[in-house]
């Protein structure tokens, strides 16, 4: 075995993997505080990558002012989506959530369509086309920012949920929603703040993993199924677990896909959940409802 | 999966004109109109469209089984569909065998895989069994887009002849219709005896509580693996009725496009219910049809349209019916 | 009581069915179906050869149509998938009596949809490069992209006398036209001298191809053959073959160099070659003013996308013109269009007797991210 090969394939798995990681986090907050299944979560990944585009584009903006505004201007979004959808409906069967996710997904993409152009677009970066040779493994400088970008916000969301004052009331609420409730913390505001950081995330993984690809439209079911193969192999809710399932799911794919079959590349991926699912059935890191 | 909350519409609504006195009288009338149906529509492509509506109510009514009597969602459906199309028209193309023979072997085929898919699959529930069901599908489309040899890979199977029986060949829209709604009606049937049967009743119990189900001594992996296999193969001989139908058959039936398409037609029809899947099938077919006068907005309208239904309406389009008569019937009055 | 919620679910049950009073359309214009992916990942290739149909119409109906009659173009969405394409069909046929076809843009729809057209319409085919459109097509049917054994033959030979790789490796698609290039130039290539040193395929729904790429810079070939029809894949993957750190050349697949490939595309497909129908100095009396008609109206620049879906209106009116001008005379049009040389924008265009268009091919370079023909 070509050991250049090899760990060029394990650098390649590993960014990749790093990539799933930062959309899987949104998702499995969302599912762990609020047990919302929430499919648009994609397309607010597609949306954070195009308004990073037209923040450069249109405004002028350069790429890592861009990439921040496009988070918050999602972020708020998200706020807006849980008003109008998820919050009214937090009573309701999980399979009418679930639904009006898909919907909101569908109408969120097609409208993307007819106002971004259905044309592919490319999120330009001063690192995209940077050729970085770490040792015998060569990467962009992109990608090396997709990786230490979501290590950072990684460590920040764990210490935001972990200490501060609002991470406490979000664990309050994933434990327990009418105890928290009771505890006089105010329910509406957790759903708006979870919203607001999973879509920032969301938005902030397409701004950073943009300009590795071409973005169009549709982007968002790519990215959805990505992040949920991660957050049931991790364990619904799971932090943790999303982070070794991400890397775990990329590095699988990039070896499968360089020594077995680059055809069956996907499958393999799939084939690795379903193993994991049918050894421990609630994921990776999953024992008891919270987050952890 | 937990059901902490309280469906609209839950099993009491699963046989809708079931109690009603004029309900018989009912369900003839729409089996008569939708018999001279055809001979309304007037023109070829409308009964291109008929047709279209029937394949849907009847995939739709076999993945209510699974979504609506045993509550749990699949994302693996539109795999047994494509199952059952891939079968026939292999077997009908490649080894020449008369498409009626291919019929029964799509539904045994795609119920084997349902068999050791449901195996797998059953032991997990909710977000994770619809993701085990996602993880299934995905592997058997990548297989079929990749075997060559068997399937021609992506460019799919074209040429696929026409279903026969002896002197009657379903080229047309016209018998297919007739064939497909045969089918709808016995399926409608079915789902309706069996919701009434001791099995049935084991479905909804295990879909309302599984563990006090079991107490009860219902078997629930069992029940749910029957339902399971059931819905698979109804799946794969409506998926060979298509192939024949359509004459040409890609990878692309099994994908995540008509999953979720599938799932629409059954939970904005209404999920438990026989009249349900077949009216949410109308609405798609027709609502698709008629907002391309909307042009370039046509899919922004029809995801606006779902979502508002979703929201406002999540007993799907049946709970009109029973909202309607709500205020006279219904015993704890509206709220 | 009805509730509100009662109110707006009333409403929305409604709205539902609203629209199912459909539209009348006139009768009078000669009517033509351009069926093409309008959404979808090849919503943006559909865009393109419907800006170029339109602008084609424009022209034409300026002058006052064809034998007196306006065009009018009536626009169905295939999503690029077959069972769409055949019903996209069906309707256009059955309900809405359009004169005549244009679309199969992908070879999957194209061979779905010619059964629907079998000896009913003129149909004529666009893009797709699968052989069986026309071996295997209908006394209507005319398709006019070049096949990929028409392309293969005139550019191995570029290949091997210009561009001259001493070893190469293959990037394709997934899917038959893919697997198709893959056995041409594998051969072709092969018989001039040049190593084939393996190949990857990848699926057309892949976003990262490093896994691929890095694959095949390990096999240390002279040039990496690019096949790729999608336009953002391709262009992913002529970035992604520098960012991986390969200096050797690379080649792109026939018929598939665009203006937005080399915008979005950066500097990586500097001086790469590729094979095209379409340049635009070359000549033809109708590309000067459909150019301009098209930067008019239109931000996206002329491609040969585009170009195909002028030729198909082209070739429609030529075919009424030459007739006498009665659109339903299927029989004469389609024996004049097999008959004569019929004028387009990308040249004079012969139709065999299976109604395979011969186009001119040119062989192209990108030059200070502008597409040039090489002359020599």
């Amino acid at each position: 075995m070509d050991v250049t090969v090899f760990a060029q394939q394990i650098a390649n798995g590993l960014v990749n993997g790093m990539a799933y990681v930062l959309i899987a986090t949104g998702l499995t907050l969302v599912f762990g505080v609020l047990r919302i299944v929430n499919f648009a979560h994609g397309e607010f990944y597609m949306l954070g990558a195009y308004l990073t585009y037209f923040a450069g584009t249109l405004l002028g903006l350069d790429y890592i002012t861009a990439a921040l505004l496009g988070a918050v201007v999602v972020a708020a979004l998200g706020v807006a989506a849980n008003k109008l959808i998820f919050w009214p409906l937090r009573r309701d069967h999980e399979f009418t959530i679930l639904l009006s996710s898909l919907g909101l997904a569908l109408l969120i993409a097609n409208s993307g369509e007819l106002l971004f152009g259905a044309d592919p677009k490319y999120v330009e970066s001063p690192f995209a086309d940077e050729v970085l040779d770490i040792g015998t493994v060569t990467l962009t400088q992109q990608r090396v920012l997709v990786f230490g970008a979501a290590v950072a916000v990684l460590v920040a969301v764990y210490l935001f949920i972990r200490y501060s004052r609002f991470g406490k009331m979000m664990r309050a609420t994933a434990q327990n929603p009418d105890g928290a409730a009771l505890t006089g913390i105010n329910i509406g505001l957790v759903h708006s703040y979870t919203f607001a950081l999973a879509c920032g995330l969301a938005a902030l993984s397409g701004a950073l993993v943009g300009p590795t690809v071409m973005i169009f439209p549709t982007i968002g079911n790519w990215a959805v199924l990505k992040g949920f193969i991660v957050v049931i192999m991790g364990g619904l809710g799971s932090v943790t677990g999303a982070l070794f399932a991400g890397l775990l799911l990329g590095v699988i794919e990039s070896l499968g896909g360089g020594y077995i079959s680059l055809g069956f590349m996907e499958a393999i991926g799939y084939a690795m959940i379903i193993a994991v699912l049918l050894w421990r059935p609630n994921g990776l890191f999953s024992t008891a409802r919270g987050l952890r | 999966m937990s059901t902490h909350t309280t469906a609209p519409t839950g099993g009491t609504a699963a046989g809708v004109p079931g109690g009603i006195p004029g309900g018989t009288l009912g369900l003839a009338g729409g089996a008569l109109l939708l018999g001279v149906l055809p001979f309304l529509a007037g023109n070829a492509y409308l009964e291109h469209l008929l047709v279209l509506w029937m394949l849907y109510a009847l995939l739709a009514l076999s993945l209510n089984i699974i979504i609506g009597y045993l509550g749990e969602l699949s994302f693996g459906h539109a795999a047994f569909v494509g199952v059952g199309a891939y079968t026939s028209a292999i077997l009908s193309t490649q080894l020449g065998l008369p498409p009626l023979i291919g019929l029964p072997l799509a539904g045994i085929v795609a119920a084997l895989f349902g068999l050791v898919i449901g195996y797998a699959a059953l032991r997990v529930v909710g977000p994770q069994f619809a993701i085990l069901t996602l993880g299934f599908g995905s592997i058997l489309y990548t297989v079929t887009n990749h075997w060559v040899d068997l399937t021609r890979g992506p460019m799919g199977i074209s040429n696929i002849p026409p279903l026969s029986l002896g002197p009657i060949t379903f080229a047309e829209a016209r018998e297919t219709y007739y064939l497909v709604l045969a089918l709808v009606l016995i399926v409608a049937f079915l789902c309706h005896a069996l919701v009434n049967s001791r099995t049935g009743r084991a479905f909804i119990a295990v879909r309302e509580n599984a563990p006090l189900a079991a107490s009860l001594g219902v078997n629930v992996f069992h029940t749910k693996l029957l339902g399971f296999v059931v819905a698979t193969a109804i799946a794969g001989v409506g998926g060979a009725i298509y192939a024949h139908y359509i004459k040409v058959i890609t990878p692309d039936i099994m994908g995540v496009h008509n999953v979720a398409a599938l799932i629409i037609v059954v939970v904005v029809g209404g999920r438990g219910t026989i009249a349900g899947p077949i009216l949410g099938a109308l609405v798609y077919i027709g609502l698709l049809e008629s907002l391309r006068v909307a042009g370039p907005l046509r899919m922004v309208v029809f995801a606006a349209l779902l979502t508002g239904t979703v929201v406002f309406l999540p007993g799907g389009l049946v709970s009109l019916w029973s909202r309607w008569r709500g205020p006279r019937h219904a015993e704890g009055g509206a709220k | 009581m009805l509730g509100r919620r009662d109110l707006i679910a009333a409403a929305a049950a409604l709205a539902l069915f609203a629209p199912l009073a459909g539209a009348q359309a006139q009768q009078p214009p000669v009517r033509i179906a351009l069926i093409g992916p309008m959404s979808g990942t090849g919503a943006f290739e559909g865009q393109l050869g419907l800006e170029g149909a339109q602008a084609a119409v424009s022209i034409l109906n300026a002058k006052g149509g064809v034998a007196g009659r306006k065009l009018e173009l009536v626009t169905y969405d295939d999503k690029g998938s077959p069972e769409d394409g055949v019903s996209a069909a069906k309707r256009a046929i059955e309900q809405d009596n359009v004169d005549f076809i244009i679309g199969g843009w992908f070879s999957a729809v194209a061979l779905s949809m010619k059964e629907v057209t079998r000896d009913k319409i003129i149909t004529v085919m666009t893009s797709s490069q699968h052989p069986k459109v026309t071996e295997e097509g209908h006394k209507y049917l005319f398709r006019l992209n070049a096949t990929s054994a028409m392309m293969s033959s005139f550019y191995s030979k570029a290949i091997c006398n210009q561009i001259k790789p001493k070893s190469v490796a293959f990037m394709n698609v997934n899917d038959d036209w893919g697997r198709l290039e893959l056995e041409n130039y594998t051969k072709l290539l092969g018989a001039c001298g040049i190593e084939v040193k393996g190949h990857e395929f990848y699926n057309r729904t892949d976003t990262d191809f490093t896994t691929a790429l890095t694959k095949l810079k390990a096999m240390n070939p002279d040039a990496i053959y690019v096949a790729a029809i999608n336009t953002s894949q391709g262009a992913t993957i002529y970035r992604q073959v520098r960012q991986t750190g390969f200096r050797g050349k690379v080649i792109a697949s026939a018929g598939n160099m665009n203006p937005k490939l080399v915008e979005l595309s950066g500097n990586s497909l500097e001086s790469v070659y590729s094979a095209s129908p379409f340049v635009e100095d070359n000549g033809q009396p109708s590309m000067k003013p459909w150019l301009a008609e098209y930067r008019k109206s239109y931000k996206n620049e002329p491609s040969f996308i585009a170009a195909l879906g002028a030729q198909g209106v082209e070739v429609i009116a030529a075919g009424i013109a030459g007739t006498g001008g009665d659109p339903r005379a299927y029989d004469k049009i389609a024996a004049y269009l097999k008959a004569n040389e019929i004028p387009t924008v990308l040249g004079n265009v012969r139709f065999s007797d299976q109604g395979q268009a011969t186009q001119p091919i040119h062989l192209v370079q990108v030059k200070s991210k502008q597409i040039v023909a090489v002359r020599d």
